[in-house]
């Protein structure tokens, strides 16, 4: 109300008029404290406690925030609960000037502190929501607790009912610089004052030591028995469908060059194999789409059920593991493709570069697209005959495949160690 | 047919209509995409022809991460990916990890394993309940849904310390045992549980709106379900038997006695009531064990840090919303070279645009929270 | 109160005070005009209350309980903070309609009050067409709507303010109908006769006065007047799990603050209509008990209206909060499939009621 911001340079100057503007000051913040309306924006785990604190046991209505409001338009509170990740910050920021002023901000949770379980080694994770919007109070906790959000409620009530016309609700400053290491701060704080009290406690302890030359404190720490734990091996459960011979015998007929990954392809051996350890063959590029579609289509394997495509880079090259299962017999075959990086790509060039293609099992999977849309998107493979190969967890224009052991990226922070 | 260019991700050929389609931004801020989900729809009128879902809106980094923390340091990131069901996930990585270090674990510890998992299953499906009461429209089951799980969180936050990210299990057992308390608090939470669970049936399964609004909505046929991947209730509803508990046991599931709730139309009522159908089931499995419940040790020989024999170790576990597998990659030394889990729920997205396709925005809605996604799982 | 012929002791003053009567005739109307909008606004906000109350109890919750004695304050600091909203309108919105809508939407329940008879003498308009009066007016509501959906230019509002255009065009005709009932089985369209028709024990009143037919219409009346209101379960037009609030997703501050009231002040329209309808208006619920009959009229008509109107409040407020929301098409179906043929059924049958 830019009219109300007038207010106080008009009555302040007329004698009793402070206390009008007062007066208006405790009306309008009286009515913006108490009728904070949240806005319906979760990422993780904390709007799940979010959500658990407008239920029955704790109850947000109490204080008048139950009005989850689903459009910013007409929200007043920004509870920030989860983590913000890159791609997410526009859309938060977009909504934070969607939400018309006066507007406040809670963020809750750790990962909007300082990026919490996220900080360290990761590419993806926003250290801080302070750093997009500006942020009137904070909760700690992984996730807080519904107390605690009351709490953060009613800290942010206290700010409120401070505010006055005389110096009017603006927009804060968003402290746009990177989470400071208070590790190493800590670290650093500590040792000082170590160095202090050594230099301070030398004389005295010189003294101590000359004038009680044997003593021994009497003071025992005390410890808890420590337990005795047994010590079990690993049980395997019983063999569920085909055993890995057959399995291995039933593709060694049609595909001879296909060979056990880890294991002696002799018969004891794999017989040998622990039972909860599905096969892992290794398999050409070429007939890997012909291996699955005959393992699928076959009646004595029928493995008809993808589980998972993912990858594995070991420096040299790539391994993608193609896990299927048959849902009817229950036993389960891993199929190895081992694919050599491409070595014709420039140095500088390698890392945003796709190093490696095969072909897409999309045909006989529809499971596959998302699967392989994440390899392609976390290890730069390219896949033949994919149907919509782009990128799936992380921006278009996000430079580097995150998952190859070679990835760096600007806003890694390294965990001290 | 139109030369306009689609938006990203969608590509059926336009259908042959006079009218004009247009497109719709679902999330990620939505009150129904269960967090930051992001769907792009393709309406004609109200009715959908196409969802395109984009992800990475919270996109965490979990498994690079994990590269550079330890075996143990990352059962906590287990919690954060699918925060509902974070006890099961917690099992499942342990599992992984058991196969690695060639442990197993006693009696007593398994007992606790499955009963604290069993009532996260319980948990989850109450969340389920609340939410598709919620996204139909009917605010009063959201909040009785969660009335019964903050019992279970109570349970949870004496045992574990924590009520939604555990952090609990650990290769060889638990962290430690559960308290005198806890088979007391079970058996009375169960039978409260019962007496509600007759109330919330009532209050939606015999609703007539919302046996109109969900009976023959968002069909997914058999073929479908296995040929998408989908697992859990998504997958038993269509009619496939398949549970992990059941068809391949890990645990001490092969000693206990539950049906396994399957369905046959695999519309989203049928979901629904397998949901509810588990939640039964679960309540027979923590009866059981509280009958079995041994004393003894609860874990195994404890290791100051755990090192996994080099090799790759799968694991796969049942969790609320389906199959929940993890693949390690073990090279020397005590962290790992890749971990990589399979999320139920980013498979079983994958056929929304299957069931949702020719179905009104409302359905949509309702058929996404009959999937049950958590975004966190998918975008890890 | 006074316009036509009801004598009201304040009227009576006032043409008392003021010789010229078109004066008197302005200041009766500035009066009544003042009045209606007090009693109207002055509600909503305990409505809104009174609505977080039920709902929160229905829920197994507690609702406001910090502002005042059990949060009474609660709405009063909520409409003061939303006066206090900054207001802007979204850029690519046509500002004139974006702004008319929320004002529009505040007219037509202010007119239907204006119809409705609170006690013998307490009525601001007699007008022999009560009933298609309300009916006509009524409809206005939809406009605010579709104008405000449309002018937001948000998809979601659009989406917002088509469904409501479908859903209160198909239900206004079985709301016309069913007051047409009323309208045949007294034998007038001025809502003061329907109520003196009315007037006896509770028995009298048209929801039981005719067998099973009263109180099917009754029921016709509540379900499309839920629509009529836009409430749950037929609120598909904010539908805040699907279009995140429907017609009104854009507005904010003061102009969404109007869609607020205008939703409850609705409500008290619609739950005076249907008292004075269905439940005998301002009569006492006399039970034909001299001892008993005697007490109860010395309470004020007023109050028994009031209390009705509150009665029918709560009861929308218990649906609200139990029932799901049924989808767009559905809502269509139970209209032209059912709720039609049925009330132009109930029309024959109460045809052939009177005639014999």
């Amino acid at each position: 109300m830019g009219i109300m911001n007038a207010v106080p340079g008009i009555l302040d100057p007329i004698p009793g008029g402070k206390h009008l503007v007062n007066m208006l000051d405790y009306v309008t913040n009286w009515a913006r404290a108490n009728s904070l309306w949240p806005l319906t924006y979760g990422t993780s785990c904390c709007a799940i406690e979010m959500m658990s604190s407008s239920m029955a046991r704790y109850d947000i209505a109490r204080f008048g925030s139950e009005v989850f409001r689903a459009s910013p338009r007409q929200a007043d509170l920004f509870i920030i609960a989860g983590t913000i990740t890159e791609k997410m910050a526009p859309a938060l920021q977009m909504l934070w000037e969607q939400i018309p002023g006066p507007k406040y901000a809670i963020a809750m949770g750790a990962c909007t502190i300082s990026g919490g379980p996220f900080m360290y080694d990761n590419y993806s994770v926003i250290r801080g929501a302070n750093t997009l919007i500006p942020v009137d109070v904070f909760i700690p906790g992984c996730p807080p607790r519904p107390e605690a959000l009351f709490h953060g409620l009613l800290t942010l009530r206290d700010k409120i009912l401070s505010e006055t016309f005389r110096d009017p609700w603006k927009e804060g400053i968003v402290i746009d610089k990177p989470y400071p290491d208070r590790w190493s701060e800590a670290t650093k704080a500590w040792e000082e004052l170590e160095k202090i009290k050594d230099e301070e406690m030398a004389e005295a302890r010189l003294k101590f030591k000359e004038e009680q030359p044997g003593y021994k404190s009497p003071y025992k720490a005390l410890r808890v028995a420590k337990e005795v734990f047994p010590e079990i091996p690993h049980q395997p459960k019983p063999l569920i469908g085909l055993p890995a011979n057959t399995i291995f015998s039933i593709i060694k007929k049609n595909f001879p060059s296909v060979s056990p990954f880890d294991n002696d392809p002799s018969e004891p051996a794999l017989m040998a194999r622990p039972s909860d350890m599905p096969l892992d063959v290794l398999v050409s590029k070429e007939e890997y789409v012909d291996l699955i579609q005959f393992l699928k289509e076959d009646p004595r394997t029928h493995l008809d059920y993808l589980i998972d495509v993912t990858a594995v880079d070991w420096i040299g090259h790539f391994d993608v593991i193609t896990q299927l299962m048959s849902i009817e017999k229950g036993h389960k075959l891993f199929i190895r493709l081992s694919l050599p990086k491409d070595d014709s790509i420039p140095e500088e060039n390698r890392a945003t570069s796709l190093l490696a293609a095969m072909p897409s099992i999309y045909h006989l999977y529809p499971a596959a697209e998302w699967k392989e849309r994440e390899v392609f998107d976390m290890f730069g493979i390219h896949f033949e005959n994919h149907p919509d190969e782009r990128r799936l967890f992380v921006d278009e224009d996000f430079k580097g495949y995150p998952l190859r052991k070679d990835f760096t990226h600007p806003h890694i922070l390294k965990r001290p160690v | 047919m139109s030369s306009r260019k689609l938006p990203p991700g969608f590509r059926e050929e336009v259908l042959d209509s006079d009218t004009e389609e247009y497109f719709v931004n679902m999330g990620p801020q939505h009150p129904s995409t269960h967090g930051a989900l992001r769907l792009a729809l393709r309406l004609d009128g109200e009715t959908i022809v196409e969802v395109v879902p984009h992800f990475g809106y919270i996109h965490r980094g979990i498994e690079k991460q994990a590269e550079s923390m330890n075996y143990l340091q990352y059962i906590m990131l287990s919690d954060r990916q699918d925060y509902l069901t974070a006890i099961q996930n917690n099992w499942g990585i342990c599992l992984a990890f058991e196969k690695g270090l060639g442990i197993g674990v006693p009696e007593r510890g398994e007992f606790i394993r499955v009963m604290l998992a069993e009532l996260g299953r319980i948990a989850s499906h109450l969340v389920f309940y609340a939410c598709f009461g919620g996204d139909l429209g009917g605010q009063t089951a959201l909040l009785f849904g969660f009335k019964e799980r903050e019992m279970i969180h109570d349970i949870l936050d004496e045992v574990t310390g924590s009520r939604l990210t555990t952090n609990f299990f650990r290769p060889g057992g638990s962290v430690h045992d559960i308290p005198d308390t806890f088979i007391p608090r079970v058996t009375s939470f169960l039978e409260h549980l019962e007496k509600s669970m007759v109330d919330y049936e009532r209050f939606l399964s015999k609703n007539i709106i919302v046996l109109e609004r969900t009976k023959g909505i968002g069909i997914l046929s058999k073929e479908d379900a296995i040929a998408y991947g989908c697992s859990g209730p998504v997958l038993r509803a269509s009619g496939v038997s398949y549970d992990v508990r059941k068809n391949d046991p890990y645990g001490i599931y092969d000693q206990l006695d539950f049906d396994v709730p399957i369905t046959y139309r695999g519309d989203t009522y049928d979901r629904y009531v397998v949901r509810i159908a588990e939640i039964h089931e679960s309540i027979k499995i923590l009866r059981q064990c509280i009958k079995l419940f041994p004393e003894g040790p609860y874990r195994s020989k404890e290791k100051p840090s755990i090192r996994l024999n080099p090799g790759s170790y799968y694991s796969a576990t049942e969790t609320a919303k389906g199959l929940y597998a993890t693949y390690v990659v073990a090279a020397s030394g005590d962290k790992p070279y890749r971990i990589h889990t399979r999320g139920p729920s980013f498979a079983n997205l994958a056929a929304l645009n299957n069931m949702a396709r020719g179905h009104k925005i409302s359905d949509l809605v309702s058929i996404l929270s009959t999937i049950d996604p958590v975004i966190p799982e998918i975008d890890r | 109160m006074m316009i036509p012929s009801v004598p009201h002791p304040l009227g009576d003053w006032v043409r008392q005070m003021i010789p010229i009567p078109e004066l008197a005739f302005l200041a009766n109307a500035l009066i009544c005009i003042i009045a209606i909008c007090a009693v109207a606004i002055g509600s909503a906000p305990i409505l809104i209350y009174m609505e977080r109350k039920v709902c929160a109890h229905i829920q197994c919750r507690l609702g406001p309980m910090r502002l005042g004695y059990r949060g009474t304050l609660q709405t009063i600091a909520d409409v003061m903070k939303l006066l206090f909203k900054e207001v802007y309108a979204p850029s690519g919105a046509d500002k004139f309609v974006f702004y008319l809508a929320p004002m529009i939407v505040l007219v037509a329940p202010f007119l239907v009050l204006a119809m409705i008879p609170f006690d013998h003498n307490l009525q601001v308009s007699n007008l022999s067409v009560g009933i298609p009066f309300v009916i006509a007016v009524n409809g206005f509501g939809i406009l605010a709507i579709l104008i405000g959906g449309w002018a937001s230019n948000n998809k979601y509002s659009l989406l917002g303010a088509l469904r409501s255009g479908a859903q209160m065009i198909s239900y206004e005709i079985s709301f016309a109908l069913v007051l047409l009932f009323v309208v045949m089985v007294s034998g007038s369209a001025s809502l003061m006769e329907i109520t003196l028709s009315q007037s006896g024990t509770i028995l009298d009143w048209w929801i039981f006065k005719i067998p099973v037919l009263g109180f099917l219409a009754f029921i016709m009346f509540f379900i499309s007047s839920i629509a009529e209101l836009n409430r749950a379960p037929f609120d598909i037009a904010e539908a805040e799990q699907e279009l995140t609030g429907g017609y009104h997703t854009e507005y904010n501050g003061t102009a969404f603050a109007m869609f607020y009231l205008a939703e409850y002040i609705n409500l008290i329209t619609i739950s005076s209509l249907a008292s004075t309808c269905f439940l005998g208006g301002f009569f006492p619920p006399l039970i034909g008990v001299e001892a008993v009959d005697t007490i109860l009229l010395k309470v004020p008509g007023f109050l028994w209206f009031a209390g009705k109107v509150v009665l029918m409040i709560w009861a929308y407020m218990m649906v609200r909060w139990t029932f799901v929301r049924p989808r767009v098409d559905q809502l269509m179906a139970l209209e032209w499939k059912f709720l039609l043929p049925f009330n132009l059924l109930l029309l024959a049958l109460g045809a052939v009621y009177i005639a014999f």
